[in-house]
């Protein structure tokens, strides 16, 4: 009779835990006033009718680090005591973010409100998968934006995200570095810079510039800036591009830093003038210029806190400083980086989730979590002088740019960006000719276009 | 309550119920995690998604995207445009390289940690503990010594007259290499286990009657201890062929989602992934994967027709 007990038993935890499964995963619209879960059947219902209706909506971000993480925590806690009607879940997502996203729409899941990096935009709002935001918010209000950071995110007159912040390409130079080898002045032109950077090498025995091996973002800023269009492409024949005299020249040009100020360099026994990170044991730009192993790189934003925490002893002002990104023959271009936040176009609470995105992203949300926080510059006009914002950033907006290109390459940005780098760096380490990548770029264009 | 009692009291229903309950969970979570993803990756593989908008059916033309980058591929294109041909082309080499090493490796450390020698416990924590070590930590350590200036290459320098370092990592030549040799590491001790085990069931009989008849140490290794361990060698070999042909966190962190330096380090695993996440087309990645399915079901069936019959 035991032993029919402990079967019967068993059987019931099966059940138990497949229904219990089965819950999980379920609405998040839960009332407020229940707290546990009864476990007899004969639960009265009749309380749920009394307490007030509370939406909940998910946001999902990644974090850039435990501060942005808390300050962000913060602000939900403070929307939330302002609306008490809306409850926010702040979910992070570490890794691979819109992979995740996206995946989470393929499974139906997806959050209301999403951080969208502007690359990968153009596959949310080609596919309708992002609530239009000029449906939601007053034109004054969208005013307040940088308007060539709204740009990317526009399509048959609607705007679909707002940017939460941004960031942009600028010079970083070594004063110390930069006095031995006898400069007074950060380059003006790309000549200069790859002038200086030899000249660097020779007096000081460090290589005056590190870049990316490939790093097609990166190089974009010298083809514009000396005449060539914007890079778009969005069907086969935008291929074209790349038979650009201008692009041709300068491709050449870019690859050949490293050909010639890097691999010939060692082969006449010479200081490279010319490095990637991974050649003075760093991991990326911003690690071989806070080690001081390199004089000048070109990076953005995100360098200015990695440096005050991982270098405190590295001392802008006194040590380094920051200037413009060198001019072309036809003006001086700079690249930006931007994150929008997006509502889902699935959201059952569209309204309450914008009520959240105008908190995050109105004067207020910018002011603690971008200004006062460090990491990026804020996307909202009006903060150039603010005193909060760190004097690092400040100047890097203060430099006049004659265009400011955003980082998007068409709807297939992500692939292209990833494929045009490789083949550049495969250039630059000789394995295939300057006009055999070019060709392969082309190619790759074709085909990730064609289908 | 008198039909039920009865059904319980017979024994044969009770094991029945009993087993079926606690077969349940397990069948259940393999059933909804693999076989309906399977056949959910199958019903993918015929149609074109982007995860967001609908799905649309296009018959077979993921499989035939499949096909085109192999034939691309044959006729010597460069990495980029033939992704799924490279990547197959290096896991095939890393497979050729990894698999005999480590079941070789695995049998030779299961032999030493076999002798009745002082410390012999060490040795066996020792070899095991790669295996109890996460694959990425392990990769990352590695990206470590393998650095130009890094310990391998310090070591080689003192043990071999004139040695250049290499750059392990950023080269063509050496990254898969480097990435084979992680894995070999990686993994030797873990089979270990099992071929110290299959050692341990042998009889004791047979090695005195050989001892008896006169056989030496080696000749009773390799007369013995080799053919007896040979249904788990078969599962060794089969189980390090999965593993090896599917590799992905190893090539994901050393050698990066595109594979390193010319696509040196690229696999079918980086490339599926690539597809269905960066390319945004699901479908082909589908379809890839199935592909791998092939290929890994038949080198496996064919290994096991061959040698898995002669079994006991």
């Amino acid at each position: 009779m035991k032993k029919v007990l402990v079967g019967g038993l068993l059987i019931f935890a099966l059940l138990f835990a497949v229904v219990a499964s089965g819950c999980i995963g379920g609405q998040t619209q839960t009332p407020t006033g229940e707290t546990k879960t009864e476990t007899q059947v004969k639960t009265e219902t009749k309380v749920e009718t009394q307490v007030q209706e509370k939406v909940f909506i998910r946001f999902a971000g990644w974090s850039a680090g435990e501060t942005e993480m808390k300050n962000y925590e913060r602000m939900i806690k403070e929307f939330e005591q302002k609306n008490p009607t809306i409850g926010v879940k702040y979910e992070v997502i570490t890794q691979m973010f819109h992979e995740n996203i996206l995946a989470s729409f393929g499974a139906g899941v997806a959050p209301d409100v999403f951080y969208l990096d502007s690359s990968w935009a153009p596959i949310f709002i080609d596919k309708g998968a992002l609530y239009p935001i000029s449906d939601l918010a007053d034109q004054s209000f969208i005013d307040k934006f940088y308007p060539f950071l709204l740009e990317p995110f526009k399509k048959n007159g609607k705007l679909y995200g707002l940017p939460k912040d941004w960031s942009m390409l600028a010079l970083f130079y070594n004063k110390k570095l930069f006095e031995q080898a006898g400069l007074t002045k950060p380059p003006e032109t790309w000549e200069e810079l790859e002038e200086y950077a030899k000249i660097i090498a020779d007096k000081t025995g460090k290589p005056g510039l590190a870049i990316y091996l490939g790093g097609f973002n990166r190089y974009v800023p010298v083809a514009v800036s000396n005449g060539a269009p914007k890079p778009w492409f969005e069907k086969p024949e935008d291929a074209s591009w790349f038979d650009n005299p201008v692009v041709k020249e300068t491709l050449a040009w870019y690859i050949n830093l490293y050909k010639k100020g890097k691999i010939e360099r060692e082969q006449q026994g010479l200081t490279p003038y010319v490095v990637a990170p991974g050649d003075v044991g760093a991991g990326w730009l911003g690690d071989a210029f806070g080690q001081q192993q390199v004089a000048m790189v070109i990076s953005g934003n995100w360098m200015i806190p990695f440096l005050a925490d991982q270098f405190p002893d590295f001392k802008y002002g006194e040590d380094w400083d920051i200037a413009p990104v060198p001019a072309g023959k036809s003006g001086r271009v700079t690249m930006a980086y931007t994150v929008i936040l997006g509502i889902n176009a699935k959201s059952e609470h569209p309204q309450e989730a914008w009520k959240f995105v105008e908190f995050l992203l109105g004067p207020e949300g910018q002011k603690e979590l971008v200004v006062k926080a460090g990491q990026t510059l804020p996307s909202m006009k009006g903060f150039e002088n603010d005193p909060d914002m760190w004097p690092q950033h400040r100047k890097t907006l203060s430099f006049k740019y004659d265009d400011m290109i955003v980082f998007l390459w068409g709807p297939k940005s992500g692939p292209l960006e990833g494929k045009f780098s490789d083949a550049m760096a495969a250039a630059m380490r000789g394995e295939m000719t300057i006009d055999e990548a070019i060709e392969v770029m082309k190619q790759v264009v074709q085909e990730e276009l064609s289908s | 309550m008198f039909s039920s009692f009865s059904f319980y009291e017979k024994a044969r229903n009770k094991e029945i119920v009993a087993g079926l309950s606690l077969i349940s969970i397990a069948v259940i979570l393999n059933i909804v995690f693999g076989y309906f993803a399977m056949m959910f990756a199958l019903y993918l593989s015929f149609f074109k998604w982007d995860y967001i908008g609908e799905m649309q059916f296009v018959g077979l033309k993921n499989f035939e995207i499949v096909i085109r980058d192999l034939i691309r591929g044959l006729h010597g294109a460069p990495y980029l445009l033939s992704p799924f041909y490279t990547g197959l082309k290096n896991i095939l080499i890393y497979t050729a390289i990894v698999v005999p090493v480590q079941t070789f490796l695995a049998i030779v450390l299961a032999a030493f940690a076999n002798q009745k020698i002082k410390g012999q416990q060490f040795f066996k924590v020792s070899y095991f503990l790669p295996a109890t070590t996460s694959s990425v930590i392990v990769a990352l350590i590695f990206i470590w010594l393998f650095m130009k200036n890094g310990f391998i290459n310090f070591a080689l320098a003192h043990i071999i007259p004139g040695f250049q370092p290499i750059d392990w990592i950023n080269s063509r030549e050496y990254l898969l290499l480097a990435i084979a040799i992680v894995a070999i590491w990686g993994t030797s001790g873990h089979f270990m286990v099992s071929f110290l085990a299959a050692m341990q069931a042998i009889p004791k009989e047979i090695y005195e009657a050989a001892m008896l008849d006169g056989a030496g140490p080696i000749r009773r290794f390799f007369f013995i201890t080799i053919p007896m361990l040979r249904p788990m060698i078969v599962y060794v070999v089969v189980m390090g062929l999965i593993g090896a042909l599917q590799m992905f966190d190893l090539a994901w962190v050393m050698a990066g989602a595109n594979g390193g330096p010319g696509g040196a380090g690229y696999t079918v695993a980086l490339d599926i992934y690539n597809e269905a996440f960066t390319r945004i087309r699901p479908g082909v990645a589908a379809a890839k994967s199935w592909f791998l399915f092939a290929i890994i079901f038949t080198t496996t069936y064919l290994f096991q027709k061959k040698y898995g019959r002669a079994m006991r």
